[in-house]
């Protein structure tokens, strides 16, 4: 699908309760044509009720689905022109790859020539030429998931949704997979809603990722925005790993800090905007921001005891228990901890520093 | 003991322990083919002359009988086995409340003893003419041919995923579609194991049939027993259980060529859930 024929996408008030639980309140999101859109959040939390209510298998209580103008949420899923990805990707395991790709087409009852030619088309686009005729059970995890993408994309659907179709696969390939999806869906142009519970995958993959707990949003923005600054302790906790520290907002001359219970002072680049001096705020600073100190010169900055530490190749983590600021971990080059023991007494400094609301 | 040595006891004792059980359930099925050989009742293990002397002998009465059997047996199997996938489906599919309990009920007929079922029937065809006819006899195999049916297509539908049908709705197809270009293929090996238990199991059935069936009505199994009770064992009747015996195994014979054996090792499904 070329960009000009994409349509945005608007999720207006979508709600859905499940008995007494409430599984969606009033979603509401604009997504843009063309783009890749991550829903990222723990299990329970909405992202793949919204996938399924978009697809038409749920129904929503409330709340309407358009695409460009035509509203879509009254078809049944057969009418809707949504290329789906399920989790155990659901090829027909009694039709060949190439029938199970043309699927679609024969649904739309494309001539027969032009359906072969779009297949070898999608081939070509998952890598997979050469192995049209072959059953899914005669293909790896990796070019299933693949098939799978095929053919969810073949008829040019309005939408491409993609519910956690990494989860099977194993660690290594995940990787290689996740790049190959982007890939696929750069040079398809395909809005896309990719549905996962992974963190990483959320961040690699995403033009946006909208994370959601409890059935709402909590943030929507670039994978850079999340992980820079969360905008909620809920966000700040789920994406990437974070040390949260309780702490209160001092603003002066314009300068941001914030101050500890046992007075320790740390100078925040970035705040939640809409946050007061004097308000009550979580200091999050990721692992890889704090700076372990040794030797001379350690008594800058805060200062903490190495706990324990853990490799983990690349690089190590560093369990401290800081001054002031209670436990802290630390994610340090491997080629730097030399010097640095479990025991040991350090000095440490902050590189990055945001501040969340706290309740 | 050395290893190697306790490894050889240990497969040795399997092996007996296999072919016992083997020999102790084929072994009165090649006492009866042979003997249907031999043209007499007597079981002996000559085979110094072996004729098909009682297979000549079979009366028309007995041929008849077993052409009957065979017709409404698949007329049964294949009308339970229409009615039971549709049924399945909205049981499986529709998840009605009431799955369990439908589920459960339908068994009855197979469940209740078929003696108890046959005299009920009895009662009630002497009242509306069905006793001793065809539609009859077809109508009282089909309620133990759907229990199965049903059996069988509800426990091959809770091995598809619905993704399947899912992912064919998603794609464009319709409900109609999805059965026939999805769910059907993907029954069809599971359907023809069912059809052919369901069959074999129609072609015995006897309690059942027993006191509605007639002289113009008389499915094998009855005839053969009242035959044997009227006149007692004769050679004829021997080799006409040899016949059901062939039929049994060329309609496994065939199935398992069709579908290869793996889906009839085992049959996944079993009667009872």
């Amino acid at each position: 699908m070329s960009p000009e024929q994409a349509r945005p996408v608007r999720l207006a008030n979508l709600h859905k309760r499940f008995g007494g639980f409430v599984a969606l309140e009033n979603l509401s999101l604009d997504i843009e044509a063309g783009e890749f859109l991550t829903f990222l959040g723990p299990s329970g939390c909405g992202k793949t009720t919204t996938l399924k209510i978009v697809a038409g298998l749920l129904t929503q209580e409330s709340g309407e689905i358009y695409f460009g103008e035509r509203r879509i949420d009254t078809l049944p899923p057969s009418r809707r022109n949504i290329g789906l990805v399920f989790q155990n990707y659901a090829l027909f395991p009694h039709m060949t790859v190439r029938e199970n790709i043309a699927f679609g087409l024969r649904m739309r009852r494309w001539p027969a020539a032009r359906q072969a030619e779009r297949v070898e088309e999608m081939l070509a686009l998952v890598r997979l030429q050469g192995m049209g005729n072959r059953k899914p059970e005669q293909l790896s995890g990796g070019q299933q998931q693949r098939v799978a993408v095929a053919r969810a994309l073949a008829f040019s659907p309005d939408l491409v949704l993609l519910d956690e179709p990494l989860s099977n696969l194993d660690a290594k390939l995940r990787e290689e997979v996740r790049l190959d999806l982007r890939n696929i869906q750069r040079q398809s142009h395909q809005t896309t809603v990719f549905v996962t519970h992974d963190q990483i995958e959320a961040l690699v993959m995403s033009d946006r990722i909208v994370l959601m707990n409890s059935g709402r949003i909590e943030q929507i923005g670039s994978p850079q925005m999340l992980y820079d600054e969360p905008a909620t302790e809920f966000a700040a906790r789920f994406v990437g790993a974070n040390n949260l520290v309780p702490a209160r907002l001092e603003v002066v001359n314009g300068e941001a800090a914030a101050r500890t219970g046992s007075d320790v002072h740390v100078r925040l680049n970035t705040v939640v905007p809409g946050l007061a001096d004097g308000a009550d705020i979580w200091m999050c600073v990721r692992p890889e921001n704090i700076h372990i100190i040794t030797g001379e010169g350690s008594s800058d900055g805060s200062g903490a005891t190495v706990l324990d530490m853990i490799f983990q190749g690349t690089t190590v983590l560093v369990d401290l228990e800081s001054d002031g600021l209670g436990s802290l971990r630390a994610e340090v080059p491997a080629r730097h901890v030399a010097g640095i023991a479990a025991g040991q007494r350090v000095g440490l400094t902050f590189a990055a520093a945001h501040a969340v609301p706290r309740s | 003991m050395p290893r190697g040595l306790l490894r050889v006891f240990a497969n040795l004792g399997w092996t007996v322990y296999v072919v016992a059980i083997v020999t102790w359930l084929l072994f009165p099925l090649s006492l009866i083919l042979l003997s249907s050989f031999q043209g007499t009742i007597s079981i002996t293990t000559d085979v110094s002359n072996l004729n098909v002397s009682a297979y000549e002998a079979i009366p028309d009465r007995y041929w008849n009988s077993l052409w009957f059997t065979v017709q409404i047996s698949v007329v049964a199997t294949v009308t339970a086995l229409l009615v039971s996938v549709p049924a399945a489906w909205a049981m499986v599919r529709g998840k009605l409340a009431e799955r369990r309990f439908l589920s459960n009920v339908v068994l009855l007929p197979d469940v209740v003893p078929h003696i108890i079922l046959g005299i009920a029937l009895l009662t009630l065809y002497l009242q509306i003419g069905l006793a001793r006819t065809w539609l009859g006899m077809l109508l009282a195999m089909l309620s133990l041919s759907l229990a199965m049916g049903l059996r069988f297509t509800e426990a091959l539908l809770e091995g598809l995923p619905e993704e399947y049908e899912l992912a064919a709705e998603t794609m464009g197809a319709n409900k109609l579609q999805a059965l026939v270009l999805i769910l059907m293929p993907l029954m069809a090996p599971g359907l023809a194991t069912a059809a052919l238990f369901i069959f074999i199991s129609n072609m015995v059935t006897f309690e059942l049939l027993f006191f509605i069936s007639g002289p113009n009505a008389s499915p094998i199994a009855v005839r053969l027993f009242s035959d044997i009770i009227d006149r007692g064992i004769m050679p004829h009747s021997v080799a006409m259980a040899s016949i059901m015996i062939y039929i049994s195994i060329a309609f496994y014979v065939i199935v398992a060529l069709t579908l290869g054996p793996k889906y009839l090792a085992g049959s996944t499904v079993s009667r009872k859930g």
